[in-house]
């Protein structure tokens, strides 16, 4: 692991077009932390997530996972180095029951994958709809099986594309709590989110994007009052 | 309710096995197509219905095994036995030289490309006339033998709905579903979406070809407009919707319902039969589109081994 980071981007760029959606971006995570990556709508956050899953492939720069190249290689590929990753848009297998979800993701023997399902389930209030197929659960159930689904992976490096969007805030509060505890277990944690009280509630460092770029970087604090990030949100 | 499904299945078979013995020729021959066409289905179900690739050419795999065993048993003088299942092995080849390259393309274009590949192997047989016979067609030595194929048919049958079963229920069978369902979410999940799709192409294309070359020994003599015939392709198609794909026994009861209304008609009215065929098609399409079985799992919360 170089410089002791977990990912590194280097100057990341990607085109669609005339349109380039993410510019020379740069951040570097640190093993154990929660990073928030936040910016206008448009401003690259999930093109930027993409590119490091190998979903759309960067176009010019380097990303690298414990110190290997892992931009070019297949998403399939990335997820099994152990980078996992939730969507925007929710993407459960809906025909298949919420257990199955669970249990097609993983290598390990279809008992211990059981278990360790089921306890998943229980852990999100899901358990009673384990046989229910998951286009049947409700948005938000949605939501905490696709959480699950990721975890179900075991990967070490978890990138959470607006997690809180649409959870309730009871469960609200307790995904969070399951976040800062998969932090505790020594995951890095990668978050795009609106919600400006769970990124600054949650996150020790934020990257902000705008137009593609990072414009700004650093604690909640402080990025809060960055004039760049006040100006990119609201305009001059 | 598991044992008296086992015992039925049984029973049923050991009826299937013993029925030669009093069928006429014409029984034989009707519960031959009838085999054969419950082994397309299931092929078909075992790619499309699974992965939701839909393949508009299977029969491109059934003509390829019919003109494999033809020609092994007219010009190499093969038993019809092993010149069915190397018929099955050539279909497998021709799926991994067609798949690698077409099962890239997603939807509608991938269905597009396999509708060409009939096509192209239909001209392809009818070019090589030296080792086809052409567009005249190509005549295998007398032989009685509707009997023996009769249970080979049988057995290609449930072969590959035993394979369904095991398929369908196991997580090979899940993680080729995770591709009809949402590819992407696949592949960020780490499943090798490429792979498993091509291992499902060339499973399905196994029985087709044995199939063929069965159904060539069987009718004695084969030409390029009967064994690429579109309509082929679309029967399967047709017996595994309406049954329900994706399930284990859709497709087996799509082709028995199907096939045997059919032959039920086609006696009676010539016409009428194919306008009947074209409102199924209708009906299955928009009013259930996940066939029968789908219909009484959603109703009644059965599960997909049904």
């Amino acid at each position: 692991m170089r410089d002791g980071h977990i990912l590194e981007i280097r100057d990341v760029t990607k085109r669609f077009g005339g349109v380039t959606a993410v510019n020379r971006c740069s951040l570097a995570l640190a093993p154990g932390k929660i990073y928030g990556l936040i910016g206008p709508n448009g401003s690259g956050k999930t093109t930027l997530f993409n590119c490091i899953t190998g979903l759309t492939p960067r176009d010019e720069g380097e990303v690298r996972y414990k110190g290997e190249r892992i931009d070019g290689l297949k998403p399939h590929r990335v997820a099994r180095r152990g980078i996992g990753r939730t969507f925007q848009i929710i993407r459960v297998f809906p025909e298949l029951t919420a257990l199955e979800n669970l249990l097609v993701v993983t290598r390990e023997p279809f008992e211990a994958a059981r278990r360790r399902a089921q306890e998943l389930l229980r852990f999100v209030t899901l358990d009673r709809l384990q046989s229910e197929y998951a286009g049947n659960l409700s948005y938000g159930q949605q939501k905490l099986l696709e959480f699950i689904r990721v975890l179900m992976t075991d990967p070490e490096l978890i990138l959470l594309d607006e997690p809180a969007a649409g959870v309730n805030r009871t469960l609200l509060n307790e995904l969070l709590v399951a976040i800062t505890r998969l932090r505790d277990q020594g995951k890095t944690i990668l978050i795009v989110e609106h919600d400006m009280k769970v990124v600054m509630g949650l996150c020790e460092t934020v990257f902000v994007l705008d137009y593609g770029e990072k414009i700004a970087e650093g604690p909640p604090g402080v990025i809060q009052a960055d004039e760049r990030v006040i100006e990119a949100y609201f305009g001059r | 309710m598991r044992w008296a499904f086992l015992v039925a299945l049984v029973g049923g078979l050991l009826l299937l096995a013993l029925y030669p013995m009093v069928a006429t020729g014409y029984g034989i021959q009707f519960m031959l197509q009838l085999f054969m066409w419950v082994a397309l289905a299931q092929s078909w179900n075992l790619v499309s219905g699974l992965t939701g690739y839909v393949s508009f050419g299977h029969v491109a795999f059934f003509g390829t095994g019919a003109y494999a065993g033809a020609i092994l048993v007219t010009t190499h003088g093969w038993h019809w036995g092993p010149a069915s299942l190397a018929a099955g092995v050539a279909a497998v080849i021709l799926a991994l030289i067609i798949g690698y390259p077409c099962l890239r393309l997603k939807g509608p274009y991938f269905a597009i490309a396999m509708l060409g590949l009939n096509e192209v192997m239909r001209v392809l047989v009818s070019y090589f006339e030296g080792l086809t016979g052409g567009g005249s067609g190509l005549s295998l030595p007398t032989l009685h033998a509707s009997g023996q194929i009769y249970y080979a048919m049988g057995l290609a049958a449930i072969a590959v709905t035993a394979a369904a079963y095991l398929i369908i229920t196991s997580r090979f069978g899940l993680r080729l579903m995770t591709i009809r369902e949402d590819e992407i979410a696949a592949e960020a999940m780490g499943i090798d979406t490429a792979r498993y799709k091509l291992y499902a192409f060339l499973l399905s294309a196994f029985v087709p070809g044995v199939v063929g070359g069965l159904f060539a020994r069987d009718q004695g003599y084969i030409e390029p407009i009967s064994v690429f015939a579109l309509l082929t392709t679309i029967t399967m198609i047709v017996m595994a919707l309406f049954g329900g794909k994706g399930t284990i026994w859709g497709p087996v009861l799509g082709a028995v319902t199907l096939f045997v209304f059919q032959e039920l008609v086609w006696a009676r009215f010539l016409y009428l039969h194919q306008i009947l065929f074209g409102a199924i098609i209708v009906f299955v399409v928009l009013l259930m589109p996940r066939g029968i079985l789908g219909v009484l799992q959603e109703r009644y919360r059965l599960p997909r081994t049904l």
